[in-house]
């Protein structure tokens, strides 16, 4: 099982797949150290230019960019006291302090070793659980791969928190929108009005790009952040190496690991969960917490431990089930189904060269986190703060056309991204939450032909989705799934009268 | 908190669920000329949307009712409009002007408008940005850009 995962490293070390990983941290750090721009972001607007490239390497910019992100989001959090990713508003806690004292060097340098950590953690969870469950799910027909479907979506709209109607209208939006084109079995058209250009369906890169990256680039020319007087020289950064043994946070870094693993596998979470647990853990076993928010480094180790070790770990649904385990990971199945690679079992078994080497280049992407992001490079990532946002957000435009444009040559695909975004847009402003949008466009044609295949196999009887014992405990995990938040903030709301 | 606008009826979420339950509606239509199985899908998530719609609707009018007061959508109305106005006519131009020319112009007056008022900075960084685009795409990659439908092309 595991040796397609050894036979997989040579073609990481190919210069091209490492360069690739190389770029992508270093673009990772540049997004996620500026507020406003995230991995989310980064990763739909670099989908559309990887279609040229080969798998690996366009794997490898995604695996570089979502681990430098993650990171980078803590470069302003310490600074500026502005989390630049979501994931780092429990960096700001101890960060912050740190940097007011003059100790922001060594604050980032903490940031960038934990988050290293966290990665490499993530990483080998992802080698150690996923293949095994792939095997799991080769056994699955039709009616099971349609569950399969129906507890991802149902997953991420009742996990993700906030609110489940919302999450409902994301989910049927994305699951409507998978269905345009034609039909795949009968052929006829549906909802396409004529449009040749629909008659394929929406491709997902038009989505990803409308609904991530159009939101930020307004939000940008919206408000422009005012970061004048950031000055980087003095950080007060010393070199790495002499800053290490400094950093004495094992079992916060251990205990952040497995919080992160966790918290990403399962879907809807995501890593600023991941961040505030572990920080809130480390925090309740500290032996002086009440040190904690004044500049504890170990508050910064805990953050970014967690946030970064939901990488990798949130792609273990998402490659075996082809359920995201966040939104990174929503957008990186986007960028796999892209290249032609359906997550599910069968692409561990059709393509295992590839799906292995992404898992090495997570792991590559987490250890040069520590060299890219070292002490050289934070002073230089620092000054990132200092671009002019709307500059950033005219030149993000462009990207977003060209990209969009470059998928089939044609206008019409970036005017219905201008749509998508528009839509996205208030989705965003109103609190809709975007992943079930992807989910329902990724799950929703993938559930309807198997519903329809099991529908066959049985002759029109629905009973036969229910036949089988892996379909019913996945239909048991769906209900769970949609009853249990509700029933325990039942139960809490009940034990606060009592 | 009161309720801060004159009609309940213009709350953002309102305004949405409407929205949606009129589009989800019209959509619904032309699923009656499809073969039932074809249609299974697509109707029952548009009736799916009319639906939830609906209780958002109810939902937010309800708390319209108790006085809670709905958040705006944005703090810079105009800016917000302006913003994407610049997006849908810098990719009208893109398709009637031509993409270069397009992108010139473009990124120089965004940045100006929206307050990056060095007139250094937005023409070295228009010069790297359209430099690199032709570069990378057009010369490396040959990639075709829009060329302008003014122009015949």
């Amino acid at each position: 099982m595991y040796s397609d995962l050894l036979h997989a490293l040579p073609d990481v070390f190919a210069w091209t797949n490492f360069a690739a990983v190389v770029i992508g941290v270093i673009a990772g750090i540049v997004v996620g150290a500026m507020p406003g721009l995230s991995a989310t972001m980064a990763i739909s607007v670099l989908v559309p230019f990887t279609f040229g490239l080969e798998p690996l390497v366009a794997l490898g910019l995604m695996a570089g960019i979502y681990n430098g992100a993650m990171y980078g989001g803590a470069i302003p959090a310490v600074l500026l006291r502005i989390p630049g990713t979501p994931a780092a508003v429990a960096t700001t806690f101890d960060g912050y302090p740190m940097a007011q004292k003059g100790e922001g060097g060594f604050a980032l340098q903490v940031a960038v070793v934990s988050s290293s950590i966290g990665g490499i953690a993530s990483a080998f969870a992802l080698m150690l659980l996923a293949p095994p469950l792939s095997k799991v799910t080769l056994l699955f027909g039709p009616s099971e791969v349609f569950w399969v479907a129906v507890f991802g979506l149902a997953s991420i709209i009742f996990l993700l928190g906030g609110n489940p109607i919302k999450g409902l209208i994301s989910a049927c939006f994305g699951v409507f929108v998978s269905v345009i084109g034609s039909d795949p079995i009968y052929g006829n058209d549906r909802f396409t009005f004529g449009q040749l250009e629909m008659l394929d369906g929406i491709n997902i890169v038009i989505l990803l790009v409308g609904l991530y990256a159009l939101p930020p680039v307004i939000d940008l020319l919206e408000t422009p952040l005012k970061t004048d007087g950031v000055n980087s020289s003095k950080l007060g950064t010393e070199p790495i190496w002499k800053a290490l043994p400094r950093m004495k946070y094992w079992k916060t870094w251990l205990r952040g690991s497995l919080l992160g693993i966790w918290i990403g596998i399962l879907p809807g979470a995501g890593g600023s969960m991941a961040a505030f647990m572990s920080y809130n853990e480390a925090r309740r076993t500290s032996k002086n917490p009440e040190k904690w928010g004044e500049g504890e480094p170990e508050g910064v180790a805990a953050a970014e431990v967690a946030n970064n070790a939901d990488t990798a770990s949130a792609l273990i649904p998402a490659l075996t089930l082809g359920i995201p385990g966040t939104a990174v990971a929503a957008v990186m199945l986007g960028g796999l189904l892209v290249h032609g690679l359906q997550p599910g079992p069968m692409l561990f078994r059709d393509n295992p060269d590839i799906v292995f080497g992404f898992m090495w280049q997570f792991l590559f992407g987490a250890i040069l986190l520590v060299l890219l992001g070292g002490s050289l490079a934070t002073n230089s990532f620092a000054r990132l703060l200092n671009l002019p946002r709307p500059l950033l957000g005219s030149v993000i435009i462009v990207l977003m056309l060209i990209g969009v444009y470059s998928i089939h040559g044609r206008m019409f695909d970036v005017y219905l991204m201008l749509g998508f975004g528009a839509i996205g847009w208030v989705m965003d402003r109103l609190k809709f939450p975007l992943p079930p949008v992807v989910l329902g466009l990724i799950l929703g044609g993938f559930a309807e032909e198997n519903l329809r295949l099991a529908l066959r196999i049985g002759r029109g009887d629905p009973m036969v989705l229910f036949q089988n014992t892996t379909s019913l405990i996945l239909v048991a995990l769906t209900v769970a799934v949609v009853v249990g938040p509700t029933l325990k903030k039942r139960f809490i709301d009940s034990r606060k009268k009592a | 908190m009161t309720e801060s606008r004159k009609s309940r009826l213009t709350r953002p979420e309102t305004l949405t669920a409407v929205g949606i339950i009129l589009v989800a509606a019209g959509f619904l239509v032309p699923t009656y000329d499809l073969r039932a199985i074809s249609a299974l899908l697509p109707a029952a998530m548009l009736i799916g949307l009319i639906v939830l719609s609906v209780i958002l609707l109810l939902a937010d009018q309800r708390k319209a009712s108790a006085g809670e007061d709905a958040e705006p959508m944005t703090k810079a109305p105009k800016r917000v409009i302006g913003a994407f106005l610049m997006i849908v006519s810098y990719a009208l131009a893109c398709d009637f002007v031509g993409f270069y020319v397009s992108t010139a112009i473009t990124i120089p007056l965004v940045a100006w408008t929206f307050g990056y008022r060095s007139p250094l900075g937005l023409l070295l960084a228009t010069v790297i940005v359209v430099g690199t685009i032709w570069a990378i795409f057009d010369y490396g990659m040959s990639q075709d850009f829009p060329t302008g439908r003014f122009w015949g092309r």
